[in-house]
């Protein structure tokens, strides 16, 4: 059995001087995928923010690959780099005069001070590389701000996958795309996974996905409400208790 | 067509060449500043730097300590303090910073009618005097154009992902709260040793229109970069020039220089996303 990716024991982290989370503890499988769902407001992005060590804690621990995670958030280097955070979307206002080539290199280089035109083969040959694996290599000139959101979630992956990364965090990364891209984004991403060895936390509200491609579900409302396999934790019930009683479970089916 | 030996006599005057080369220094620092300033929406924010500089000059002046000691510091104190204030207040941005950059310039007149001798020069202040500018100025814009351009060449990777997402900066090991603290003294320090030169009111025009151009013609981001800072530093050399040649107020003249140089820009980019079907 491999060391948990991820482990958080006893999380309370506050916002305005309230508790957004509260005791919060779980484990992260390696290589598992892992959905943290719960309605608005429930502490999802503080979570996954203060596990990544943005966000100042009250009280608990974190530890990363074995590393805990210091009072200011702080990890080694090396673990840093085996970091990957998705937002829901970029500050991209009017025309941002970067190419996804340059946004997808940045993702190669390591924490730190760095010369930034040192342009070697390697180092174009990995970016290419992401690219064509994340089915970008068309858009390696384009600049980021005039990409669809579709396009701009792979190009996320693409940032992702140009260097080893063992875990990787999603912050409602579908959130904005229509269901057929959000289909293919989701099935990229459970490509790449199996390929790199991902261990995958996600924030969303797409509970059909969760079913269909998540190993494990972990409910939050301020507090960890329940967790489990999928089938465990998004039953009926488990369901009213986290959203209300005016929530239908309502599942999906894919035909071909 | 300007008459050859009208632009050697402007060029030959000691202070012209000092006045030149103090445009073309401070413009591409603005222009180098400005091109993060503008991504990450802070033009506002220089704006209010330099209205607070004003302030800064006219305590100096009261309390009869030199104005250029006392620059420096208080537009850094300023910075942080209305850094802190956007931060934790719940009002929005733009109307914040707008109540500190009237209330800073209403101060500023205030305090300076208190003193006779500088009732008359508060254009000087408002609209700068690049003519005036020394050689011990000029090295001091010389030395934060060094030390600017090697920090935010060295860290460009953490200022380009802390502009796109402060989050994901972080999360791959970008000291987010240092850099954006360093940005902030570096854009306060920038306002307050330019000001002299520039002008109160015309200072944010360095740091924002140049910036602006270079953004509409640049698609690689070092591209924007030196292209923001070279609009700067030349639209400043043509202005001066400009103003040398028609006797016309040097700070008004760059800026109209610039506003015209960010004109054909927006030409261009028009031009080249028809060209490519955008």
């Amino acid at each position: 059995m491999l060391d948990p990716v991820l482990r958080v024991r006893d999380l309370t982290v506050d916002r305005h001087g309230q508790p957004a989370v509260e005791s919060v503890s779980f484990e992260l499988a390696s290589e598992s995928d892992t959905a943290l769902v719960g309605p608005n407001g429930a502490g999802k992005s503080t979570l996954v923010a203060a596990v990544l060590g943005l966000l100042p804690r009250r009280t608990g621990q974190v530890e990363v690959l074995g590393h805990q995670l210091g009072t200011e958030g702080q990890l080694p280097r090396s673990v840093r780099s085996q970091l990957a955070y998705l937002p829901q979307r970029l500050s991209l206002q009017g025309r941002f005069p970067l190419t996804v080539a340059e946004f997808v290199g940045f993702g190669l280089d390591p924490p730190g001070l760095s010369w930034p035109w040192a342009a070697s083969p390697q180092r174009r040959q990995a970016v290419q590389r992401a690219l064509e694996r994340t089915g970008c290599a068309d858009l390696a000139a384009r600049l980021l701000s005039e990409l669809s959101g579709g396009q701009l979630k792979r190009v996320m992956l693409a940032f992702c996958v140009v260097r080893p990364r063992r875990l990787l965090v999603l912050d409602e990364a579908q959130a904005g795309l229509d269901a057929p891209a959000s289909e293919r984004f989701q099935q990229l991403l459970l490509e790449l996974r199996r390929q790199e060895g991902w261990t995958v936390l996600q924030v969303s509200h797409d509970l059909d996905m969760v079913r269909r491609s998540c190993d494990q579900v972990l409910c939050l409302n301020r507090r960890l409400r329940c967790s489990g396999s999928p089938d465990l934790a998004l039953s009926p019930e488990r369901l009213v208790e986290l959203y209300g009683p005016n929530v239908v479970p309502y599942r999906h089916h894919h035909h071909g | 067509m300007a008459d050859p030996a009208a632009l050697a006599a402007v060029l030959a005057a000691p202070f012209m060449q000092r006045a030149l080369l103090g445009g073309l220094l401070t413009g591409a620092l603005g222009g180098l500043l400005g091109s993060f300033a503008v991504l990450r929406q802070l033009s506002f924010f220089s704006d209010a730097l330099g209205h607070s500089a004003l302030l800064g000059i006219s305590l100096g002046i009261l309390l009869g300590i030199n104005p250029t000691l006392v620059l420096i510091p208080f537009a850094v104190l300023f910075a942080l303090l209305v850094n802190q204030l956007v931060q934790r207040s719940q009002l929005p941005t733009d109307a914040l910073l707008n109540i500190v950059y009237s209330s800073s310039l209403a101060s500023s007149v205030l305090l300076l009618s208190l003193v006779e001798s500088y009732r008359g020069g508060i254009q000087q202040l408002l609209f700068g005097d690049i003519l005036g500018i020394s050689w011990v100025d000029l090295s001091v814009i010389a030395v934060l154009l060094v030390g600017v351009a090697t920090y935010l060449t060295l860290s460009l990777r953490a200022q380009v992902l802390l502009t796109l997402h402060a989050d994901l900066a972080g999360a791959v090991g970008v000291r987010v709260a240092w850099h954006r603290l360093a940005f902030i003294v570096l854009l306060a320090v920038v306002v307050a040793v330019s000001v002299k030169a520039v002008g109160v009111l015309l200072i944010s025009a360095f740091v924002v229109i140049p910036a602006c151009a270079g953004r509409l013609l640049s698609r690689r981001f070092p591209h924007f970069m030196l292209t923001s800072m070279g609009l700067g530093g030349g639209c400043a050399l043509l202005g001066l020039l400009g103003s040398g040649l028609t006797d016309l107020p040097s700070g008004p003249s760059v800026v109209i220089v610039q506003f015209a140089g960010f004109l054909i820009a927006l030409l261009l980019s028009q031009r080249s996303c028809r060209r490519h079907g955008g």
